[in-house]
């Protein structure tokens, strides 16, 4: 059954994909839809695009070990997102229509200069490449037992590489907007189903997960979490550059509210869904599941075999919204800011190679993978500096955002490995190293500069 | 830094030092706190 919804999906996709390709004239309907698209599939791609796998698989099962705080900490990020977007994303979006900025990389280099973009699209690449691979493994993994873990893997990039290539934008953004609603009602059977196994709400039963901070949740645990999801809007390319795709202003706005609410349903149904099969352990309907991860798996196994199959497909639907996205950002930072063309070409180009590498690290699974897709969010906190520094601050030039760059990445990297924290999270750190770097460069650069003139 | 933005981060960080029942009350203030922000976005802030 599983391989004929699989097909059934890939269809659909690709129907759709190919009805996109239609409008596909120029460069920026490839990469950024025309900046035609309406508040409503803008929002549901932005949603597509940040929730992926890890909500169903990894944040279940957070909840399910850790109780109430994993809800926490996925709703500071959505209240920053909100307060990020509804000050910034105003901003980025004019700034985009006015300057015809595509990438994330545009807006760097509108301000600091063309090698900060080029620098950018290499570090994104670093970070994001191994974090879609661990979301392949993962949904490969989910499907291993019916049609094997390889076949697996090549399914998922052949469709991931497909629905970009074809349409870009807005085969991505509308295979979004309409699987992104099919996450959210999977998300609200599983937990009508685990509601009907539950004997009682007696969720005094769960003891410590009930509030915080706990012995999982630690203030420093709960930081270290939270800090680099809480700038994820401002920091993560494939979301910023969603920025860019609104029509209008109250498209804008309508993207960001939607997309808030969406968060907060489908956060609080997945992570309720984690507390409920937690309370299922509790009165020994479910099984004790030491391995976080495995919680979901499990419970699907409970299923009738029809809902097991809609939800398998609910989150393969929901890491392959989020790797494509990633894709088409990748393949528009690459093309444009570091090989400087303008051809659609080579976008799509780039969209085959880039699945191919996040493919060939998927299948073979190198042991710094899942360092650094761990690291992925802390690595892009080293453009903090940059991004505020577009809107707040005059100083700042190609030598200095370059440098802020190295200098927040080399700190993510050694304090991961070494350990050497002192207690702080790494986030706090490679905030504080580069905005130190930035103000310090900066002001040596200026300096250097009036010397020299 | 903006009133609004000092409540909120504010407002989300009570369970931690005010709420310490053995029921839903965490998860229900979150989720209320959280929703509210979203209204009041969509109502004022834009």
């Amino acid at each position: 059954m599983l391989i004929y919804a699989l097909v059934l999906y890939l269809l659909i996709g690709t129907f759709i994909a190919v009805y996109a390709m239609r409008k596909v004239k120029s460069e920026e309907d490839y990469y950024i839809g025309g900046r035609k698209l309406s508040g409503v599939v803008s929002a549901l791609t932005y949603a597509a695009t940040t929730y992926s796998a890890f909500m169903m698989i990894g944040l279940v099962g957070l909840s399910y070990v850790s109780g109430v705080g994993a809800l926490g900490f996925e709703l500071f990020y959505l209240v920053g997102t909100i307060m990020l977007l509804s000050y910034y994303a105003p901003k980025i979006w004019r700034l985009g229509r006015e300057k015809g900025l595509v990438t994330p990389g545009d807006l760097l280099a509108m301000r600091y200069g063309n090698k900060s973009s080029k620098v950018l699209a290499i570090l994104v690449a670093i970070a994001l490449i191994p974090y879609t691979s661990l979301q392949v493994i993962s949904i490969s993994l989910l499907l291993s037992k019916e049609i094997g873990f390889e076949t697996g893997i090549i399914l998922s990039a052949i469709i991931i590489a497909l629905w970009a290539f074809l349409g870009g934008m807005r085969s991505v953004a509308w295979t979004d907007a309409v699987f992104g609603v099919f996450m959210l009602l999977m998300a609200i059977t599983a937990v009508a189903f685990a509601t009907a196994l539950l004997p009682s709400y007696e969720f005094s039963r769960l003891g410590e997960l009930l509030y915080v901070p706990n012995s999982f949740w630690r203030y420093e645990v709960f930081v270290s979490y939270t800090l680099p999801w809480f700038f994820f809007a401002l920091t993560n390319p494939q979301v910023v550059q969603r920025i860019f795709i609104p029509k209008d202003e109250t498209s804008l706005k309508r993207m960001v509210i939607l997309f808030g609410f969406f968060g907060l349903l489908y956060t609080v149904l997945v992570t309720f869904l984690g507390l409920q099969l937690r309370l299922l352990t509790e009165f020994g309907v479910f099984p004790k599941i030491a391995d976080r991860d495995l919680v979901t798996p499990k419970f699907l196994e409970l299923m009738p075999k029809e809902f097991n199959v809609a939800i398998a497909i609910s989150i393969f639907a929901a890491a392959i919204t989020t790797a494509n996205s990633i894709v088409l950002t990748l393949a528009s930072m690459f093309s444009r800011d570091v090989i400087k063309t303008r051809s659609v070409v080579t976008g799509r180009v780039f969209v085959v190679a880039i699945t191919i590498a996040i493919a060939l690290f998927a299948i073979q699974r190198p042991a710094y993978i899942v360092d650094l897709a761990v690291m992925s969010s802390t690595i892009l906190l080293c453009q903090l500096p940059l991004i505020f520094g577009i809107f707040h601050w005059k100083m700042g030039a190609d030598f200095s955002a370059t440098a802020t760059l190295f200098a927040g990445f080399t700190t993510a990297v050694a304090l991961y490995y070494t350990k050497a924290t002192l207690g702080i999270p790494i986030g706090v750190w490679v905030i504080a190293i580069s905005f130190a770097t930035f103000f310090v460069v900066s002001m040596i650069e200026k300096r250097f500069k009036l010397e020299r003139s | 830094m903006r009133v609004d933005v000092l409540v909120i981060l504010l407002a989300m960080c009570i369970p931690f030092v005010a709420i310490k029942s053995m029921d839903l009350a965490t998860y229900l203030y979150w989720t209320v706190v959280s929703a509210l922000y979203l209204i009041y976005v969509a109502l004022k802030r834009w």
